[in-house]
């Protein structure tokens, strides 16, 4: 067995067991934190300071009955689920969360992450058609609209560091950082924006809240969950937190630097920008409504696409002419 | 667009500010917050002092409640076993609380002060029937239950419009009046009776004015429910030919508030200390 097989496969399953944890703090961490900015106290009886509440919601989803509808397309319907979870936490195997904590530094991580998440759209469609529902099939194709419309901006907004580093590569692009500047420093004028950029369209895929209109609970009952009980939902909302912590640390590694920090770099600056990044999606989400779809989309094509284009225009005028 | 930016910046500092603020959350069962004054949650039916029934069966809740949610089955006149009169009894009493508004109609018809609502926190039960209160739950609330403020005589009290003070007033009356405090003061005498009730916040009657600012909070929640409120109906007015007499030292006891008397008036009368006296006669604050 070759030594890149057992590094991959010790990593992984290490990675795996901690983003899951992640995600089950995770819900607590949004309860509380979202409950502190309503002036909340959020869950306090399960555990101290409710600490184990997770795992309170975690056994009361597992006692619901599994319900699949009878119309429903019942292969996809049951299948979409864990595919859905498994999208989202395919992204965290080419994360860098150190020079040597990292499953598969692939040569083209960044494009490698940026497929799986394009892929995520699709258990989400796949659960609002398979549901033969008409508010979930309205969900599933907001989805899809969504998705394939904030991909754009993502990418660009993505291939910045891809070209001021001039690698697709995870460990690459973060040493560049390390050695020189972290992109939102230097040059900032084309760091920062690709950052807000990048962390709009990354909302926008996790489909939190203000884009959140797959799931517009207030339209569409829970959007493309809306037949799902028990452990097929809670594997949906699992999967919208792996996909946030993921997120949250491809943008620290992308444009914050990752590992690197102002003494001692290391892996507790990656956990660190990582959560601190959480943090920030979570304060949008608990602060702002929901966008209109004409909005969402307007949103996108009008400011983030030009604007997206620019700055790769920019960033590679900076590498050339710098 | 650019409005939607200010709004989302504006909803982010609010937010961003509301983290760092005391969070709102009363952690109830650790923590109760006082009750309201007149706060009322369930019913009780009282005795006479005598220890005779107060309800004489006149159907009147039952026929007022919004909800009928109440069923009586009058007993006729009978033979009291204790005074030998003849009045009214009620041979069955049963109110339902599953459907009940706690709009306290029934008590302010009640002639003779025979229903009032009671103060305890909460009434959860485990089964629908656990809520029926039939009459023995009824008069055994009466003794283990605290009194809400309110009974016929003092919730009819408060229709009558307000005096204006006399100008031989006392200043502390004056004031009373000056705060906006409703004034229920009927041309009887139950005048007193409620002023008294006040001092237990305060220390005599002259302080009253300010008791009937107090906010809520600030009374104990159990011991002294109708404080705050009681005093700020009823300012002490002094009628022509009728002096306020120095208050007796108050029973604390909800809705148990001593009553003073004014020479020259008919007597003052409370629940707990009305004797056999005949029904019509704590009507008279409706006047």
């Amino acid at each position: 067995m070759n030594e890149g097989l057992v590094h991959g496969a010790v990593y992984s399953v290490l990675i795996v067991t901690v983003v899951l944890t992640a995600t089950a703090m995770a819900l607590w961490f949004e309860r509380k934190f979202a409950a502190r900015l309503q002036t909340r106290l959020g869950p306090t009886m399960v555990g101290p300071s409710g600490l184990l509440q997770p795992v309170a919601d975690l056994l009361k989803l597992l006692q619901k009955e599994d319900i699949v509808p009878e119309k429903a397309d019942s292969i996809i319907f049951n299948l979409v689920p864990p595919l859905a979870a498994l999208t989202a936490l395919g992204a965290a195997a080419v994360v860098p969360f150190s020079p040597t904590v990292v499953a598969s530094d692939l040569d083209v991580g960044v494009l490698y992450v940026l497929a799986i998440g394009a892929v995520t759209v699709l258990p989400v469609f796949g659960a609002g058609w398979a549901s033969n529902n008409k508010l979930a099939l309205l969900g599933g194709m907001r989805a899809v609209a969504q998705s394939v419309s904030y991909e754009v901006p993502l990418l660009l907004s993505a291939m910045v560091p891809v070209i001021l580093s001039g690698s697709l590569r995870f460990g690459a692009i973060v040493q560049m950082q390390a050695d020189h500047h972290w992109f939102v420093v230097w040059p900032f004028f084309i760091g920062v924006p690709a950052f807000g950029i990048f962390l709009l369209a990354m909302l926008a895929e996790a489909n939190r809240i203000p884009f959140d209109i797959p799931e517009a609970e207030s339209e569409l009952v829970a959007g493309v969950t809306t037949e799902y009980t028990g452990m097929k939902f809670a594997l949906f909302y699992m999967a919208e937190y792996i996909h946030t912590i993921v997120a949250s640390a491809v943008g620290a590694a992308l444009f914050l630097g990752g590992w690197d920090g102002p003494f001692w770099p290391g892996l507790h600056w990656m956990v660190l920008k990582t959560l601190l990044l959480f943090t920030v999606v979570y304060w949008v989400r608990w602060s702002l409504l929901r966008f209109r779809s004409d909005q969402l989309m307007g949103l996108c094509w009008k400011y983030l696409v030009p604007a997206s284009v620019l700055l790769v225009g920019a960033s590679a005028a900076w590498v050339v002419f710098r | 667009m650019k409005s939607y930016l200010a709004t989302a910046a504006r909803a982010l500092a609010t937010t961003f500010t509301n983290a760092f603020r005391k969070p709102v959350t009363v952690e109830f069962p650790d923590v109760i917050r006082p009750r309201a004054e007149r706060y009322r949650a369930s019913f009780a039916l009282l005795h006479e002092e005598d220890g005779d029934e107060a309800c004489i069966g006149c159907l009147q809740c039952e026929r007022i409640c919004p909800s009928e949610v109440i069923s009586i089955k009058a007993g006729g006149k009978r033979e009291s076993p204790i005074t030998g009169k003849k009045r009214g009894y009620a041979d069955d009493f049963v109110l339902d609380l599953n459907a009940c508004i706690y709009c306290e109609l029934c008590v302010q018809v009640c002639p003779t002060d025979a229903i009032v609502m009671t103060r305890e926190p909460e009434l959860p039960a485990f089964g629908r029937e656990d809520l029926v209160l039939t009459m023995a739950k009824l008069y055994a609330n009466e003794k283990s239950k605290h009194r809400a403020w309110g009974d016929a005589t003092r919730l009819n009290g408060m229709q009558v419009p307000p005096k204006p003070p006399k100008a031989e007033a006392p200043a502390a009356v004056s004031a009373a009046s000056a705060t906006g405090a409703p004034a229920t003061a009927a041309p009887s005498a139950r005048t007193v009776a409620p002023a008294a009730a006040a001092t237990p916040a305060s220390s005599g009657a002259s302080s009253a004015p300010a008791s009937a600012t107090a906010l809520p909070a600030a009374s104990p929640p159990a011991s002294s429910p109708s404080a705050a409120l009681a005093s700020a109906p009823v300012p002490p007015i002094a009628t022509p030919g009728a002096a306020v007499v120095p208050l007796p030292a108050p029973d604390t006891a909800p809705g148990q508030g001593p009553a003073g008397e004014t020479p020259g008036t008919a007597p003052a009368v409370s629940t707990a200390e009305r004797g056999p006296v005949p029904p019509d006669s704590s009507r008279e604050g409706t006047s």
